[in-house]
């Protein structure tokens, strides 16, 4: 056998090869957007998160959609965990690769619609009637005539509990009507006699082992919709309703934050962040387990409790001053980059209809369209027959009659703001600090990033 | 930039180019040819993303909004007005000066007891260095649960001896040094290296001290230690540039919180980017700490030579 010497390359000059390294590196630099691109346009891209359940609900309804509509454009559900959620539209947008159509929180929404990412739906009422019916709270206008979005699908809060927990504690189940809702004390009681220590003592008996606690009583609402809606009753909130004011530090809300620190660290009937500990549980877990036995928590909860069986039931909120629940939800948006708008509007209207998909009659959500809280026939249609006794009464009545949107729904700004926010209700959930220091130490951080609210308009 | 790079005539009768044979040009080029992948992954994933962000951190480009020229503004704004660029400055500062003296005297420590004539050594140096092999997220994961104040390990082990528990990552004071816990907790990578620096140590150093009549401390005062400067030295620089961009335990373990107590600078640096979509900010942001880092490595050098001894006596 010979060997045969390949012939000699051209010599490189010193330019020559900065060239090719150039080229190369530009090649390898535009080669992902390129490909990309080139595939974009065939289908449309359905981003969302959510549980395991969730997963499989929204794909189950995508491929029902395909089905339907044979002849049109495939629509591919993309899931993300929520927690990379924000990140990954942030890489795609960057990218000049958005998905079509998806979940989007409500901060990095507005944040998206002001630089034109988003389609103006304003400009397909018109053609899609449908985009007019749904309750006004559920709209979310960036400007005059421009419409960003709508909420992926109505919210609201509900105080869930363990029927078992109750029972073996010989409970009166809690109050599912608003009118007579518990106040706060009472919503407390039951929680001493819900929390219960390795040895079956609850913390009103003496030698309760705070450290070795088998049941919880609940959760504090550090956050979320159940803060929100517990200010909300006491006549209280993070900002003035214009958003220009901030007013954590009113008595009313302080009386609500000390109050939900004192669940943890005064009556001992909720854990604290150290003992729920990191990547706790969810929802439906914790009380299937009956580690706690009431959780205040959104509508959309009820896809895993139902889903893994768990015994509960609803209840309404406790209340201070007026009984109420929190609405809101997070976005469902179209990106203005699509090559599909009409059939992404489509895809819009049909998963916003309970006629269309089980989304709302498996619990995840409730509908936007207000015929769906008052009309008895349209009620049935995705109030499903396995959902807990009182729901109506719990979700829909409560909705209809006594409910508050969400303050951050409708405030400029709102993810700076929760930025300063969440840390220092870090530091109320770890005890390091009052409720007083909280409120207040927060006026000066939160003053200059109040840039007001988004407009309304009627449809 | 002018066409001049190869102007000199070629001719037949010319010699070589840099006086090279023709075998060693081919083997030149071909050298080149073999790093060009190397090269090309250097151009186009570090330099150019740096260039790129050296000049996006002279903009306010948002994700989504076309990038305006701000000038020095966005490192204006991080002196003068940003409260979380100090505080997650001096988080890692505060991880950095623990985790790193610590990881390299522990690893001293069990390299000295690795390199004792013991039954079973290699077993011992395979337990230790199996830290260093778990990704990190694994590890992550692994110590949220010895943490856990409930029912963690280190609590019911502290429980045992009759200790107070502590809140570990959970509570304000207590959440870096945990964390600088669990970063000393890896130490088996500079254990290796310290342990082949120890077996490269000259016996006929430690013999002539036992000679003389020195005991156990004057070898390692003065044997060991010395010839083991240049080690304790690349562990230190290695150390510090890895504990300055200390982000995966923030961002898996703590979010930052409790209330930014754990907001490390390259996590501060990520949510900026990727939460707040500010990307001229937060490419400001790398370049002060690169540029941090190499003011920290190049006083790290340049005090070097006052301490760090090498055999060949050429000092560095």
């Amino acid at each position: 056998m010979t060997i045969q010497h390949p012939p000699a390359p051209r010599g490189f000059s010193r330019r020559g090869f900065l060239q090719l390294g150039g080229g190369a590196a530009l090649v390898a630099a535009a080669g992902p957007a390129l490909t990309a691109c080139s595939g974009g346009g065939d289908d449309i891209t359905f981003m969302y998160w959510g549980s395991a359940y969730e997963q499989t609900a929204i794909k189950d309804m995508l491929g029902k959609y395909n089905e339907e509509k044979s002849n049109e454009v495939p629509v591919n559900g993309q899931y993300t965990p929520v927690g990379d959620y924000e990140t990954k539209i942030s890489s795609l947008v960057a990218a000049n690769t958005p998905p079509d159509i998806g979940y989007l929180g409500v901060g990095q929404m507005y944040d998206l619609a002001g630089k034109d990412q988003l389609l103006n739906l304003y400009d397909y009422v018109d053609a899609y009637p449908e985009l007019t019916d749904r309750l006004p709270s559920s709209y979310f206008w960036y400007g005059p005539d421009k419409l960003a979005a709508n909420q992926l699908a109505m919210g609201m809060q509900i105080l869930y509990f363990n029927t078992d927990s109750f029972e073996a504690a010989g409970l009166e189940r809690p109050p599912f009507e608003a009118t007579s809702a518990w106040s706060w004390d009472e919503f407390v009681e039951a929680a001493i006699a819900l929390t219960l220590d390795d040895e079956g003592r609850n913390p009103s008996e003496s030698g309760f082992d705070a450290s070795n606690v088998a049941q919880f009583g609940t959760i504090a609402p550090f956050g979320g919709g159940g803060l929100n809606a517990l200010l909300a009753s006491n006549g209280a909130g993070y900002v003035s309703e214009d958003g220009l004011q901030y007013t954590l530090d009113s008595a009313e809300a302080i009386t609500v934050l000390q109050n939900i620190q004192d669940l943890v660290y005064e009556h001992r009937v909720a854990p604290s962040p150290a003992q729920l500990g990191k990547n706790a549980p969810t929802t439906s877990v914790q009380l299937q387990t009956q580690r706690v036995a009431m959780i205040v928590d959104g509508n959309w909860a009820m896809l895993d409790l139902l889903e893994s069986e768990v015994p509960f039931g609803v209840a309404v909120l406790p209340q201070y001053q007026v009984p109420l629940t929190a609405t809101g939800g997070a976005a469902g948006a179209i990106f203005a980059a699509t090559e599909h708008p009409e059939e992404a509007v489509e895809l819009y209207l049909y998963y916003n209809d309970p006629e269309n998909v089980d989304l709302f009659q498996n619990g995840l959500w409730a509908p936007l369209q207000e015929k769906y809280y008052t009309d008895e026939a349209e009620i049935a249609k995705w109030v499903g027959d396995d959902f807990p006794e009182h729901f109506r009464e719990v979700a829909i009545d409560t909705t209809l009659n006594h409910g508050v949107t969400n303050w951050d729904q409708q405030t400029k700004n709102s993810d700076s703001l929760w930025q300063k926010i969440t840390p220092a209700m870090e530091s109320l959930q770890t005890g390091d600090a009052t409720a007083e220091e909280v409120a207040q130490g927060l006026r000066e951080e939160i003053e200059p990033l109040l840039e007001g609210t988004w407009p309304v308009q009627e449809l | 930039m002018t066409a001049t790079v190869d102007a000199r005539p070629r001719t037949p009768s010319s010699p070589p180019t840099r006086g090279r044979s023709k075998a060693g040009r081919i083997e030149g080029r071909w050298g080149v040819m073999m790093a060009l992948p190397a090269i090309i992954g250097f151009v186009a994933f570090t330099l150019a993303p740096m260039i790129a962000s050296l000049f996006i951190s002279l903009t306010d480009w948002t994700i989504g909004a076309a990038p305006q020229f701000v000038g020095v503004e966005n490192y204006v704004r991080m002196f003068s007005a940003d409260s979380s660029f100090f505080s997650s400055l001096w988080a890692t500062v505060y991880y950095t000066l623990g985790a790193v003296p610590l990881s390299i005297i522990v690893a001293f420590v069990v390299a000295l007891l690795l390199n004792a004539n013991v039954r079973g050594q290699s077993v011992f140096r395979v337990i230790y260095y199996i830290p260093a092999i778990v990704p990190i997220v694994a590890n992550s994961m692994l110590w949220i649960w010895l943490f856990n104040p409930d029912f963690g390990l280190l609590n019911s082990a502290l429980a045992r001896v009759g200790l107070p528990g502590s809140d570990w990552i959970f509570a304000e004071e207590t959440a870096v040094p945990s964390l600088i816990l669990m970063a000393t907790w890896g130490f088996g990578n500079i254990a290796v290296i310290f342990l082949a620096g120890l077996q490269g140590v000259p016996r006929h150093l430690y013999e002539a001290i036992s000679v003389d009549g020195g005991g156990a401390w004057s070898k390692f005062r003065h044997i060991t230690l010395p010839m083991m400067t240049p080690v304790i030295f690349y562990s230190v620089v290695t150390g510090v540039i890895g504990a300055l961009q200390v982000f995966v335990q923030a961002a898996v373990m703590t979010e930052g919180g409790p209330n930014d107590a754990t907001l490390f600078f390259v996590y501060y640096l990520y949510r900026t980017a990727f939460t707040n979509n500010e990307m001229g900010y937060a490419s400001a942001l790398a370049w002060i700490l690169f540029l941090i880092i190499m003011a920290i490595t190049v006083l790290l050098f340049r005090n070097s030579n006052k301490w760090v001894y090498y055999e060949a006596g050429t000092g560095r």
